[in-house]
């Protein structure tokens, strides 16, 4: 467990550094002890907005993908060459980094990317502003529909270990008691799958609600996802609220590790089988 | 029918980022409404070779290749000690390893930004490495230890119970059997850093300009062109990771 600490050293004196910076105590505006800044940003209504944006976008998509991830996973189980070709081809897009699934939003979705172009073509557009904006958009569709097609894959490959590895003995002895294959998919199947996905899809929430590439290429200015406004604030003309940027990190630190918690007590609930 | 929509699907998912940002990396005069670009032309791609990309291109191969080899330095003795772990101290120890790659990546950043730049690490291709290196490490503890807990520890007490010394252990036992681990895990790592951009913005202070940076920069200049060819540089190290472990999967044993 020592060592484990050595590896989060890192986070901890990271906070430590942004709780300084967000009293006062260093930072290029310093002038000592002051909660000024923390009452600036926990007052913010754009903070919470922030925060409830980017938590919410992740949900939305990390609970799409899940689902998607989840059928493929039953749908495409088998030995059959569609059902091996179907498996090869979902974990194409896995190793693709965040930023060049966020560049292909960009190229595609965008007002006068290739989407919009194929519109025209069908004659259902006239000019880019015809086409609802997918990105930049306040809802973030576009920035959702990127994210959980990034999630995809690896959320399919957990899929389908899981259903390798746990499911096809419990649903053989479903059979053999006589449950029906309704049954077994409703009773054993997709319980199975849910315990083992469970994990990975917190996972990917905390990951797509932190992270920046995504969200830097896709989301709107308003509100302002939480690492971007964490980033403008650090990038403030103004010396003074730069320290602002302090609040938000220690409420990022807060929320990932309220996530990581969460993530562990999950597993170490499921993982006694 | 069904099956066939979706495998269908599922193939223009795979395939077509690929022919997307090929066209648009050779896309000349390629104005909306048109669908294919008006002409073609090679200029992004030989900026690889010799121009605006081939820098970036540079930097970001020789960071992520510090990167790699630093954090299984790391990051291998310490999942070992995780491996041996049992019951609740084993949860805390991954919670705990886990931390730097939950943790979102701006305000890492941020938080280490004050300290590296008294270290005068700050806008320094070491900076932005040694900031890599924390979220790698984190990936490579917890990708150990779950190669060390599969791996059956009798082994070495065995040749502990047979008068050899640690070291021995490691050098003669531990290490030639996870020689291939250790490069699935230096790959690993290469890519955590290969794709990072948050830690390289904030730590290098726009001075060290990545690959993943220069791609930023283009789409947000709208020169497209070179944001594809930028992009499609970026999925071929993991391209490349993700076929070398089919091949080894299928490779007996």
């Amino acid at each position: 467990v020592k060592l484990a600490w050595l590896v989060a050293m890192p986070v901890m004196i990271g906070v430590l550094y942004a709780a300084a910076g967000a009293l006062g105590l260093i930072g290029l505006d310093a002038h000592g002890f002051t909660t000024a800044h923390l009452a600036r940003v926990l007052g913010d209504p754009s903070t919470w907005r922030g925060i409830a944006w980017s938590l919410a976008t992740a949900a939305v998509a990390t609970a799409a993908a899940t689902v998607v991830s989840a059928g493929l996973a039953v749908g495409f189980r088998g030995t059959r060459l569609g059902d091996r070709l179907a498996r090869a081809l979902a974990a194409v897009p896995l190793p693709m980094p965040h930023l060049v699934a966020a560049t292909l939003g960009v190229l595609v979705l965008g007002q006068s990317g290739l989407l919009a172009r194929i519109a025209y073509a069908l004659r259902l557009i006239r000019q880019p502003a015809d086409m609802p904006a997918l990105v930049l958009d306040p809802l973030g569709l576009g920035y959702m529909a990127t994210m959980a097609w990034k999630e995809i894959p690896f959320l399919t490959v957990v899929a389908i270990a899981v259903l390798a590895t746990r499911g096809t003995r419990l649903e053989e002895a479903a059979r053999t008691l006589g449950a029906t294959p309704a049954d077994t998919l409703r009773r054993v199947t997709l319980p199975v799958l849910w315990r083992g996905l469970a994990p990975a899809s917190i996972a990917g929430a905390i990951v797509i609600a932190g992270g920046f590439e995504g969200a830097y290429l896709l989301a709107p200015s308003r509100p302002l996802a939480l690492p971007l406004l964490t980033y403008d604030r650090y990038r403030s003309i103004d010396l003074a609220r730069r320290a602002d940027a302090y609040v938000l990190v220690l409420l990022g630190f807060a929320l990932a590790l309220i996530a990581v918690v969460a993530l562990e007590w999950v597993r170490s609930r499921w993982d006694v089988e | 029918m069904g099956r066939r929509i979706t495998i269908g699907a599922l193939a223009l998912s795979a395939l077509a980022p690929f022919v997307i940002l090929g066209v648009w990396s050779l896309g000349d005069h390629w104005f909306f409404p048109a669908l294919l670009p008006g002409a073609l032309t090679a200029d992004s791609w030989r900026a690889v070779l010799n121009g605006r990309l081939a820098a970036a291109v540079a930097t970001s191969g020789a960071v992520a290749i510090a990167t790699a080899a630093v954090s299984c330095g790391i990051g291998l003795p310490i999942g070992h000690a995780v491996a041996r772990l049992d019951g609740s101290r084993r949860h805390i120890a991954m919670a705990l390893a886990f931390l730097p790659v939950a943790a979102p990546p701006i305000a890492l950043g941020l938080g280490l930004q004050y300290g590296f730049v008294q270290l005068g690490l700050g806008g320094t291709i070491a900076g932005v490495i040694a900031a890599h290196v924390v979220p790698a490490t984190s990936f490579l503890v917890i990708y150990f230890a779950g190669v060390f807990t599969a791996l059956d520890r009798r082994i070495e007490d065995e040749a502990r119970s047979l008068g050899a010394t640690p070291r021995q252990v490691w050098t003669r036992i531990t290490l030639p059997i996870i020689r291939r681990p250790i490069g699935d895990a230096l790959a690993l790592g290469f890519l955590v850093s290969w794709a990072q951009v948050p830690l390289t913005l904030v730590i290098g202070g726009g001075i060290v300009r990545t690959l993943p940076l220069a791609v930023y920069d283009y789409l947000r200049s709208g020169e497209a062109r070179y944001a594809a060819t930028g992009a499609l540089l970026l999925t071929v190290p993991p391209v490349l990771a993700l076929l070398a472990a089919r091949r080894e999967r299928v490779a007996p044993l």
